[in-house]
C-alpha cells in the first residue's frame, strides 16, 4: 500500500463511520460497496473485511451506550445465540455463491435500503415542516 | 407476550440477522433493530443498543468462515476500523445540530445510485 492509498482508506472509514453514526445505519452497507467499487475487491473478500470492521467499531457502539443504560444484555445474548448459528450458516453460503451473483443481490440489498432510506427521510421532513 | 414464547423467537430472530450478515457482510442491523422496535417493544435507542451487543459475536462467527475461505484484507480493514471509530463521535455532533431528514433522503438517493452500479456496473 502506498500512503496516498493508506490515507484514502482511513478517510473513507472516516467517512463510514460519520455516516453511520448521522443516519443509523451500520458501517457495512457503506464499506461493501466502497470497497468493491472503488477498491476493486471481490464482493466475497469485501464482505469478509466489512464484517472484520465491524467488530471494534460495534464494541465502540456498545460501550458508549452501556454506560447510558440502554443495553439489554439477557436479549443480546438470546440474539447472539441464534445469529451465531445464522452468521456461520450465511457466511459459508456466501462463500459458495459465486461473487458475481452475491455482488448482484448485494446491489439489491443497497437499493431497498437507500430506497426505504430516501422515503423516512422525504416523509419526516414533510411531517416537521407541517408542524412547523 | 409470554416469558417461554419470547425465548423461542428472539433466537430465532438472530438466525435470521445471522444470516444477512454473513451473505451479505453487515451487521444485521438492518433487521434487529425494527424487529426488536416491532416484536419485544424496546425503544427505539434499546434496539439500537441490544442489536450492537448481538452483532460482536454474529459478525466475529462470520470473520471466522470467511478467513477459512477466500482470506480476508487484515491491513485494509484495520484502517477502516480505525476511521470509522474515529468518525462516530463526529456523526453523532453533527446529527445533533443537522436536519437529518434531509440528508436522510439526499442520502438515500445516493444509496440507490450504488445499487445500481453494483446491480449493471
Amino acid at each position: 500500500m502506498t500512503v496516498l492509498v493508506v490515507v484514502g482508506v482511513l478517510v473513507a472509514g472516516l467517512a463510514a463511520g460519520v455516516l453511520s453514526a448521522l443516519l443509523g445505519v451500520g458501517g457495512g452497507i457503506l464499506l461493501v460497496p466502497f470497497m468493491v467499487l472503488v477498491l476493486d475487491f471481490d464482493q466475497t473478500v469485501a464482505e469478509g473485511t466489512s464484517l472484520l470492521v465491524i467488530i471494534p467499531t460495534a464494541m465502540a457502539g456498545v460501550a458508549s451506550h452501556l454506560t447510558r443504560g440502554y443495553v439489554s444484555m439477557r436479549i443480546g445474548a438470546q440474539l447472539g445465540l441464534g445469529g451465531v448459528l445464522g452468521g456461520a450458516a450465511g457466511a459459508a453460503l456466501a462463500l459458495v455463491v459465486a461473487p458475481e451473483l452475491l455482488q448482484f443481490l448485494f446491489g439489491i440489498l443497497v437499493l431497498a435500503v437507500g430506497l426505504q432510506m430516501m422515503i423516512t427521510g422525504l416523509r419526516q421532513r414533510r411531517a416537521s415542516q407541517r408542524s412547523r | 407476550m409470554s416469558k417461554w414464547l419470547r425465548m423461542l423467537i428472539v433466537p430465532g430472530m438472530g438466525v435470521l440477522a445471522g444470516v444477512t450478515s454473513g451473505l451479505f457482510g453487515v451487521g444485521g442491523g438492518v433487521i434487529l433493530v425494527p424487529l426488536l422496535v416491532a416484536v419485544v417493544h424496546l425503544s427505539e435507542h434499546e434496539a439500537h443498543a441490544t442489536s450492537l451487543v448481538a452483532i460482536l459475536p454474529i459478525a466475529a462467527t462470520g470473520v471466522i468462515v470467511f478467513a477459512f475461505g477466500e482470506g480476508l484484507a487484515w491491513g485494509y480493514g484495520a484502517l477502516l476500523a480505525a476511521g470509522s471509530i474515529l468518525g462516530a463521535p463526529i456523526g453523532a455532533l453533527v446529527a445533533a445540530r443537522t436536519d437529518e431528514n434531509t440528508l436522510k433522503a439526499a442520502f438515500g438517493a445516493f444509496m440507490i445510485v450504488v445499487g445500481l452500479l453494483l446491480l449493471f456496473g
